[in-house]
């Protein structure tokens, strides 16, 4: 036990830990621009929000600190207990009133606990343990089926909160369970699932603007017919070049798959006519470039789109953002949703281009990391961090950058918010600590 | 041992073609397409015109003719517009409910966005700001923008400065269409007058200064600044205190005086009647008035008459002309000697024009008739339509050396040249042919088809007065582009020859001490004039007088010309010779004080003007 607390120096993946680090340090520095109004050497401590952020990274890495010095198996055997904590608080925190009307917070005087930013950490342990234990297999059912629930427990939770952003991260865990042997079919439905309903919507949004008459077709039944067409099309091409002996199961998947698309293209045809109020169909317009309104709901991914523009090549220089800093406030939620615009803005295409990939190189950094171990709880969990960063950044940054509609989600290591920066950080360092481990079996 | 180990690497390939796809997707935003960048800096950066101040116009002794007055543009920001605003903006500007809309209307479309602000009430004066001053800090909505509008602080020569006037879009399309970027659609142009002629002197250089702002538009820092470059201030020829006398002596009549320095063409003087006040012409009564002026105003007292109406006939002081002509052609000799006979043309009773000096000095219409003559027909032998057709073309060219018939090139932009009629005119008038000396007749006594404007007549008088050259007149004093006064400079010659002028300027005294224009004596000062009376068949005669003094070393010449003044020496006579005495005596005696009262307070109208 003490020999191994004394070799975690040695045993530490420093590649990561020097990302981590980097990725603290830049994302504080572009979240002290973002907050930047001229130098107040008054505010650096608790009172201003970069005084408040950095006394956040101080106390994750303390708490990492101590993370560092506990027992791989005590993280693992602890996994639940810490899960049904959070998970109650979860409960908790919609009997709190309500800040911009969703019940995500512990209001203290003058900081915020969030939790939801908690249950991805203990979510990801709990996930890993139940996967990992000796006796469950991940082919059977009841596994299945309880991995599904500790996913779908909290992410409930989250959505009556409401927080529809952190709500979608909990997909993540698709990879995770694609890895541990979940049929990649899943990964396939929901690649295509995306497509249609993205086609789909464009086409509702496009036809509200475009398409205008009684007789002719509507463009959502004009990609119906060509999805029909396109099975009918596959469904002979089994008929006569597939060997008898497999036909009858794959016309069994083509039908599935058939009545699935056709039955999303065409629900999305129903939830966009009458579960989207005339707010979100706009959006979506927006989203689209089919309609432009960037004094209304369009503002935002107007002046964050400017904002990131406006960087060109090598940027306007650090502190010299015009549009993201919060001197001017051209882009709204700049500190925390939209702080890449900050980094695009004053250190341009090649410094946006260094940024993801420090950033993806860290995720790819965990994956090998979760690759090389020898307990399988602790490649589950390295698997589910990765996941979960890797969904933060791909939603926030391809909604500043005009790829998909608004959704307010915050980027890892950057974004301001106290939770977020030590429940990210506290996965690293578990993670670390799990790692330096790798040589021996948890149990 | 692990069946799924190499799903790791779909999940690589997944995280890679994301960072591809946003890297590709910002190369786009960031370094490809710039329409994110300049979007950027429409959002961000303000840029702000800096208007020059308007250069002044002084006289030539240094006094202010147009100076600068503070007024102030009220400006509107629908965007900031306040709940309980719109109830105080009714109040403080005394509009009702409708107005305001109408105005949040018009200042939210068109050129104008909500979140910029417009004009709103233009030139508001001092004292009027002064009262609604402490409320506009209470509405954010609501500010006022200083601007120099042009002060008058002596209210004469209207005519002769000319009036600006907010740039229209005819106007704004053809200074862009002519690489013109000065002007903004709020901005002032030089109309008429000095203020046209100069326009790009006085207007100066426009500053400018680019601000970034904040979201709200608040402007939080200056990038940088331009300062602009005021107006150049223009020094012109005019003497107030002989300009305020003419128009006195003008008041209540129509016509026009002209004075110039002869010995360099510097126009002292330029009355036009009936004149406006100036000060009318500025501010947010602007079109109010302007519409007054120009539409309800039968005597068109906007027109400057002493270069703009060209259509004037000079009556009998082309005489002087034409006996410079004949002289110099040698057709006749200072004691040549005709008869008045009235059987030709017509003539008022007066002693026998046996010579010329005798001929001026009464004006004896038979005389010049006899000159017109011989000055068209030179030749006998031939046959009459010919050789008027030559005598015609000689004169006409003869006589355009002193100034007629063409512009003078004077620096105001309504100069017109007059007419002189030609050959060409008359084959037109009459066909080829079929017109001679008979029908042209009426030109030798300054009237039929000739055409001059009051400027050239003064011109004719300096001409006199300097013995055969003049130089152009102008308004402009001491510039420094030499450009622009190089033309002024140049010596015209005429085509008389200086030794026949001495004769001509004594029958012009002759004419002041005993002859028709007894009335423009003065004390002490030898004057020389000529008196015309022009025909007039819808109402009384106009009253022409020119002349210079002193005889010798003449320090001015000058025309006056009083429509329906019933004859030369009744008004235009007394007129210029209250004009001379105020220039060269620096003052007018008790008499003329007198005299000039009277003149100022007689009314001589018609409403059938001759424009």
């Amino acid at each position: 036990m003490s020999y191994r607390n004394l070799s975690i120096w040695k045993n530490i993946d420093k590649p990561l830990l020097v990302m981590y680090f980097l990725l603290t340090v830049i994302g504080y520095l572009i979240m002290y621009s973002s907050t930047y109004k001229g130098l107040n050497i008054e505010d650096i401590f608790w009172v201003s929000n970069y005084g408040k952020q950095l006394t956040w990274i101080i106390i994750t890495f303390f708490l990492g600190f101590f993370i560092l010095l506990l027992d791989g198996s005590f993280i693992k055997n602890t996994a639940y207990f810490t899960y049904g904590i959070v998970l109650l608080l979860l409960i908790i925190v919609l009997f709190m009133p309500p800040i911009k009307g969703a019940r995500s917070w512990f209001y203290f005087n003058s900081f915020s606990i969030q939790p939801s930013e908690f249950i991805k950490l203990t979510l990801s342990l709990a996930l890993a343990k139940l996967l990992s234990d000796v006796g469950s297999k991940f082919q059977d059912f009841k596994t299945k089926l309880k991995a599904f629930l500790l996913i779908i427990i909290p992410a409930l939770l989250i959505s009556i909160q409401p927080d529809p952003g952190t709500m979608l991260v909990f997909t993540c865990f698709v990879f995770v369970l694609y890895r541990e042997g979940l049929s990649g079919n899943f990964l396939l439905i929901g690649f295509f699932t995306v497509l249609i309903a993205v086609v789909g919507i464009f086409l509702k949004a496009s036809n509200s603007v475009f398409f205008i008459g009684e007789t002719s077709i509507s463009g959502n039944v004009f990609f119906g017919i060509i999805l029909f067409v396109g099975f009918l099309f596959s469904f002979l091409i089994i008929r006569y070049f597939v060997l008898p002996r497999y036909r009858k199961q794959k016309i069994k998947r083509l039908i599935i798959i058939s009545v699935l698309g056709l039955s999303i293209s065409g629900g999305i045809n129903y939830v966009y006519d009458s579960v989207f109020s005339e707010r979100h169909r706009t959006r979506f317009q927006i989203m689209f470039g089919i309609k432009e309104d960037r004094k209304g709901a369009g503002y935002n991914i107007y002046q964050a789109l400017s904002a990131v523009g406006s960087g060109e090549s090598f940027g306007k220089g650090y502190l010299k953002g015009t549009l993201s800093n919060d001197k001017y406030k051209h882009v709204p939620e700049q500190n925390t949703d939209f702080i890449f615009c900050v980094l695009a803005e004053e250190w341009g295409f090649f410094g946006s281009i260094l940024f993801i990939s420090l950033y993806l190189s860290s995720l790819i950094r965990i994956i090998m990391i979760a690759e090389r171990q020898r307990s399988k709880f602790t490649r589950i969990y390295g698997y589910c961090v990765s996941a979960i960063l890797f969904f933060h950044f791909m939603i926030n940054i391809a909604m500043v950058i005009g790829l998909a509609p608004v959704i307010g989600i915050p980027l890892p290591f950057f974004s301001k918010g106290g939770s977020a920066i030590l429940s990210f950080g506290l996965m690293i360092f578990i993670l670390l600590r799990l790692d330096s481990e790798r040589k021996v079996v948890l149990r | 041992m692990d069946p799924f180990k190499n799903r790791q690497w779909v999940i690589i390939l997944i995280i890679i073609s994301v960072g591809i796809i946003f890297s590709l997707r910002l190369f786009y935003i960031q370094v490809i397409n710039h329409d994110w960048s300049k979007r950027a800096s429409q959002i961000s950066s303000k840029s702000e015109n800096i208007q020059p101040p308007r250069g002044f116009i002084y006289d030539r002794n240094n006094k202010l003719l147009v100076g600068a007055e503070t007024v102030y543009d009220i400006y509107i920001l629908p965007i900031s517009i306040r709940e309980n605003d719109t109830l105080k903006i009714c109040e403080l500007f005394n509009f009702s409910k409708s107005d305001l809309y109408e105005i949040l209307d018009n200042s939210s479309n068109g050129f104008n966005v909500p979140y910029k602000p417009s004009v709103f009430i233009k030139s508001m004066t001092q004292f009027e700001h002064a009262k609604i001053s402490p409320y506009l800090g209470q509405i954010p909505a609501i500010f006022a923008k200083s601007k120099i509008d042009r002060g008058y602080p002596h209210s004469i020569a209207s005519h002769l400065l000319g009036y600006i006037r907010r740039i229209d879009d005819a106007q704004f399309k053809k200074t862009q269409a002519s690489k013109d970027f000065f002007y903004t659609k709020n901005d002032f142009i030089g109309i008429t007058g000095l203020e046209k002629q100069y326009e790009l002197l006085l207007r100066g250089k426009r500053g400018n200064i680019n601000y970034l702002k904040d979201y709200a538009g608040n402007n939080l820092e200056t990038i940088n600044k331009t300062p602009p470059e005021p107006g150049y201030s223009l020094k012109t020829t005019i003497d107030i205190e002989l300009q305020v006398l003419g128009e006195k002596l003008m008041s209540n009549k129509i016509g026009s005086i002209v004075a110039i320095e002869p010995s360099s063409g510097e126009v002292l003087a330029m009355i036009s009647a009936p004149n406006y006040d100036p000060s009318l012409l500025t501010g947010k009564f602007f079109s109010k008035q302007f519409k007054i002026l120009k539409q309800n105003d039968s005597l068109k007292p906007l027109i400057n008459r002493p270069v703009y109406n060209d259509k004037y006939r000079p009556g009998s002081i082309f005489k002087l002309v034409q006996a410079l002509i004949a002289l110099d052609d040698e057709v006749i000799t200072p004691n040549t000697r005709f008869t008045c006979n009235k059987n030709i043309i017509g003539c008022h009773n007066h002693e026998p024009p046996s010579n010329l000096v005798k001929a001026i000095k009464n004006s004896c219409n038979p005389y010049f008739f006899q000159v017109y003559k011989r000055l068209i027909i030179k030749d006998n032998s031939k046959n009459t339509f010919q050789s008027s057709r030559e005598g015609l073309r000689t004169w006409e060219k003869n006589i355009k050396t002193f100034g007629f018939g063409n512009t003078l090139g004077i620096d105001l932009p309504e100069e017109k040249s007059g007419f002189i009629p030609n050959v060409e005119f008359y084959d037109k008038w009459y066909g080829k042919k079929r017109w001679a000396f008979s029908t042209i007749y009426s030109n030798s006594i300054g009237e039929g088809e000739i055409g001059v404007s009051p400027i050239q007549m003064a011109n004719l008088a300096a001409i006199i007065a300097n013995r055969g050259f003049y130089y152009t007149p102008h308004v402009i004093k001491d510039i420094k582009d030499n450009n622009i006064l190089k033309p002024f400079q140049e010596k015209h010659n005429t085509c008389v020859d200086e030794k026949y002028f001495d004769v001509i300027v004594s029958a012009m005294n002759e004419v002041v001490n005993n002859g028709t224009g007894k009335k423009a004596k003065i004390d002490s000062i030898e004057v020389c004039g000529k008196t015309g009376t022009v025909e007039n068949k819808t109402f009384n005669d106009h009253s022409v007088f020119i002349s210079f003094a002193p005889m010798n070393n003449p320090a001015i010449a000058i025309a006056v010309y009083v429509e329906y003044g019933t004859w030369g020496s009744k008004w235009a006579a007394p007129i210029a010779s209250l004009m001379m005495e105020r220039y060269i005596k620096g003052s007018l005696s008790e008499k003329s004080i007198k005299k000039a009262n009277k003149i100022s307070e007689a009314v001589i109208l018609n409403q059938n003007t001759q424009f």
